[in-house]
C-alpha cells in the first residue's frame, strides 16, 4: 500500500511517454495508450524502484478508467444537441440510417458466423459499428479536409452513430448485466432502463428553468462539486437498477447541455475527460495479457475486413445519396473506419455482464488495428480512390475528368 | 451574396461562400480559436487548393484588415455609416475642390446645408474634433460630416463648388 502514488504517478508517466510518442509518429494516442498498458502488468517486469507489474495499483487505475468512461459519456452528451440533429438535414439522416443499417447487420452476421451466443454476438456488433469521434474529428483536422463537402456527411454519420450509441448501450446493459436468464426477465430490466432513461430526460427537460437558477454558482469549485456530484450520483444508481453507468453519465450529460451553464461544465469537464480518458485506455490495455492475444487474431482480422468493406459500402451509398463525387464518398467510408474509445466501452459492458473472455483481447486487437489502419485509409484515400477506380468504373464524365487533371 | 453555414460536431462551425469570381471560400471556426481558410478551384470544387491556418488574434488582425478598418480603399473613402436617417461620412479634399483655402464659415456649411462638420482629418492623422467656423479647409485633408442624405448632398455642391 505504501508505494500507491508512486505506481500511479509511473502509469501516468507510462501513458505521457506514449502520447508523446504518438504525437512525434503522428499518430492517434488511443492506441498508443492500449499498448504500453498491454506492456507493463502482471506478466512484466520490477526495476529497482519501479514495479511494472501495478499489482498493488491495478485496481485503483481500473477504477480511474471507470471515471473516465463515465467523463467521456457525459462529454458526449454535453456536446450533443437534439436541435442540431433535426437540422443536420435529409442526406445526412439517410446517410447515417445506410451507415448503420449496413454497419450493424453486418456485425450481427459476423457474430453468428464466428458462433458466438446471442449477447456475445450483441457485443461485437456494437464493437465493430461505432466509429471513433475523437479519432475522425483529429485526422480530418490533421489532413486538413474540415472544409471537404464530405465532411458533413461523415460528421452527421457520427452523429448518428452516437445516438445509436446511446440506445444501444441502453438495451445491451439491460440484457447482459440484468443477468436475468428467462426471455421476460430480459425484457423487464430493459423496460426498466429504457423507463429510467425517458423519465430522466423528461424531468430534466421540465427542470431546466430550475437548474438554470440552482446552477447560477459564483464560486468554481462550488460550481464544479455541485457538477461532479450530480454525475456521480445519477451514474451510479442508474448501476443499481442495471444501467449502464456510462449511460447515467451520458443523460446528465443531455439534460445539463440544455441549461445555459454548458458551456461552463464543458470547460470544467475537458481536462478531467482528457486525463481520465487516457488513464482509461491505459486500464484497458493492463487487463489484457499479451499472450492471450493470439486466439483472438484470426477472429480480429476478419472482423476488420468485415468492417473495412461495411464502412467502405455505406460511405460509397452515403456519399452517392447526397450527391458527392465518387472520390468524396471513398473518402467517407476510409474515414469513419477508425475504431476506438466506444468499441472498448462496448468490451467492458461484455467483461462486466461476464461474457466469454475471448472478447477482451478481440476487442483491443480489433481497435489496435482500425486506430492505426484507419487513419493511414484516410490519408491515402485519393491512392485508394484511384486503384479502386480500376475495377468500378464510376461514371464516364469524372473518370475522364480524373484523367486529365 | 451566398453563405452557408453548417455546424461541425466536434470541431467547430464551417462557412462556405461562393464569391461572385466563381470561387469557393470556406473558413473554419475551429472550438479551440483557431481559425482556417480554404480556397477551392472553381472547376473542381473538391481540392482546396491552398489553405491558410491563423491563431484567433491573428484572424481578427486580417478580418479587421478586410473589413477595411486599417485602410480604406480609394474606391470607398467616402464610407458611410448611416443610423437611421442621420448619416455620417468622410469627405476627402481634392486639390482641385474650390472649397480649398476658405474658411467653415466663409462657406457657411451650417446655414447653407443643415450639416455640420464634426471632425477634420489632416495630413499626418492630425486631428480637429469640433472644429470651429475659422478652420481654414486644405488640400488632402478628410472632412467627417453629419447631416441627412439631402444635406449631404448640398454639402458637395459646395465643396466642389466654393459656393451653395
Amino acid at each position: 500500500m505504501d508505494h500507491m502514488v508512486l505506481e500511479v504517478g509511473l502509469a501516468i508517466a507510462l501513458i505521457a511517454l506514449a502520447g508523446l510518442l504518438s504525437n512525434k509518429l503522428r499518430f492517434s494516442v488511443i492506441p498508443f495508450y492500449i499498448l504500453i498498458g498491454m506492456a507493463v502488468g502482471p506478466h512484466s517486469i520490477q526495476i529497482w524502484h519501479f514495479d511494472f507489474r501495478f499489482i498493488e495499483s491495478t485496481p485503483l487505475i481500473e477504477f480511474m478508467g471507470r471515471i473516465g468512461v463515465l467523463f467521456l459519456l457525459f462529454y458526449l452528451g454535453l456536446e450533443f444537441s437534439v436541435g442540431r440533429l433535426i437540422k443536420s438535414g435529409k442526406s445526412i439522416a439517410v446517410g447515417g440510417t445506410i451507415y448503420i443499417g449496413i454497419n450493424f447487420t453486418l456485425g450481427l452476421v459476423f457474430g453468428w458466423a464466428a458462433g458466438f451466443a446471442l449477447q456475445e454476438t450483441l457485443v461485437v456488433a456494437g464493437i465493430t459499428t461505432i466509429s471513433s469521434s475523437a479519432i475522425v474529428a483529429k485526422v480530418l483536422v490533421d489532413l486538413k479536409r474540415t472544409a471537404n463537402p464530405e465532411t458533413e456527411m461523415i460528421l452527421g454519420i457520427i452523429m448518428f452513430e452516437d445516438v445509436f450509441l446511446a440506445v444501444y448501450i441502453s438495451i445491451l446493459s439491460g440484457l447482459v448485466l440484468s443477468g436475468s436468464t428467462s426471455v421476460g426477465g430480459v425484457i423487464v430490466s430493459a423496460l426498466i432502463a429504457l423507463g429510467f432513461m425517458l423519465a430522466l430526460l423528461l424531468i430534466g427537460r421540465k427542470a431546466v428553468p430550475l437548474l438554470n437558477k440552482a446552477l447560477n454558482i459564483r464560486s468554481n469549485e462550488l460550481f464544479g462539486l455541485v457538477i461532479f456530484a450530480s454525475l456521480f450520483l445519477v451514474a451510479g444508481f442508474s448501476e443499481t437498477i442495471h444501467v449502464a453507468e456510462a449511460i447515467g453519465a451520458l443523460l446528465v450529460g443531455l439534460v445539463l447541455a440544455e441549461t445555459e451553464h454548458m458551456k461552463r461544465i464543458e470547460k470544467l469537464i475537458l481536462p478531467f475527460r482528457d486525463f481520465f480518458g487516457a488513464i482509461f485506455f491505459f486500464s484497458f490495455g493492463l487487463t489484457i495479457d499479451p499472450t492471450t492475444l493470439g486466439g483472438a487474431v484470426g477472429l480480429s482480422i476478419a472482423a476488420v475486413v468485415v468492417t473495412l468493406i461495411g464502412n467502405f459500402a455505406a460511405g460509397m451509398f452515403a456519399g452517392r445519396s447526397a450527391g458527392l463525387s465518387p472520390k468524396a464518398s471513398v473518402n467517407i467510408g476510409l474515414t469513419i473506419v477508425s475504431r476506438g474509445e466506444f468499441s472498448i466501452i462496448m468490451a467492458n459492458i461484455a467483461k462486466a455482464g461476464g461474457l466469454l473472455a475471448i472478447i477482451q483481447p478481440f476487442a483491443a486487437l480489433y481497435v489496435l488495428i482500425l486506430a492505426i489502419v484507419g487513419p493511414l485509409l484516410t490519408k491515402e484515400s485519393k491512392l485508394i480512390y484511384k486503384l479502386v477506380g480500376r475495377f468500378f468504373k464510376w461514371d464516364k464524365k469524372t473518370s475522364n475528368a480524373e484523367s486529365t487533371t | 451574396m451566398n453563405i452557408r453555414e453548417i455546424d461541425l460536431p466536434g470541431i467547430g462551425r464551417k462557412f462556405q461562400m461562393i464569391t461572385r469570381s466563381g470561387d469557393k471560400f470556406v473558413v473554419i471556426v475551429h472550438d479551440d480559436g483557431r481559425r482556417e481558410c480554404y480556397h477551392f478551384e472553381h472547376e473542381d470544387p473538391e481540392t482546396s487548393i491552398s489553405m491558410i491556418s491563423l491563431d484567433d488574434d491573428e484572424a481578427r488582425m486580417i478580418a479587421s484588415i478586410i473589413g477595411g478598418m486599417a485602410y480604406k480603399p480609394k474606391m470607398l473613402e467616402n464610407i458611410e455609416v448611416a443610423i437611421d436617417d442621420l448619416v455620417i461620412e468622410w469627405y476627402k479634399i481634392e486639390s482641385s475642390y474650390a472649397c480649398v483655402g476658405k474658411t467653415i464659415g466663409e462657406l457657411n456649411i451650417r446655414a447653407n446645408t443643415g450639416a455640420t462638420v464634426i471632425a477634420i482629418l489632416g495630413p499626418n492623422h492630425v486631428k480637429h474634433v469640433n472644429p470651429g467656423p475659422d478652420f481654414r479647409l486644405a488640400a488632402d485633408t478628410t472632412i467627417i460630416v453629419a447631416g441627412e442624405r439631402a444635406q449631404h448632398k448640398e454639402l458637395k455642391k459646395i465643396l466642389l463648388q466654393g459656393s451653395p
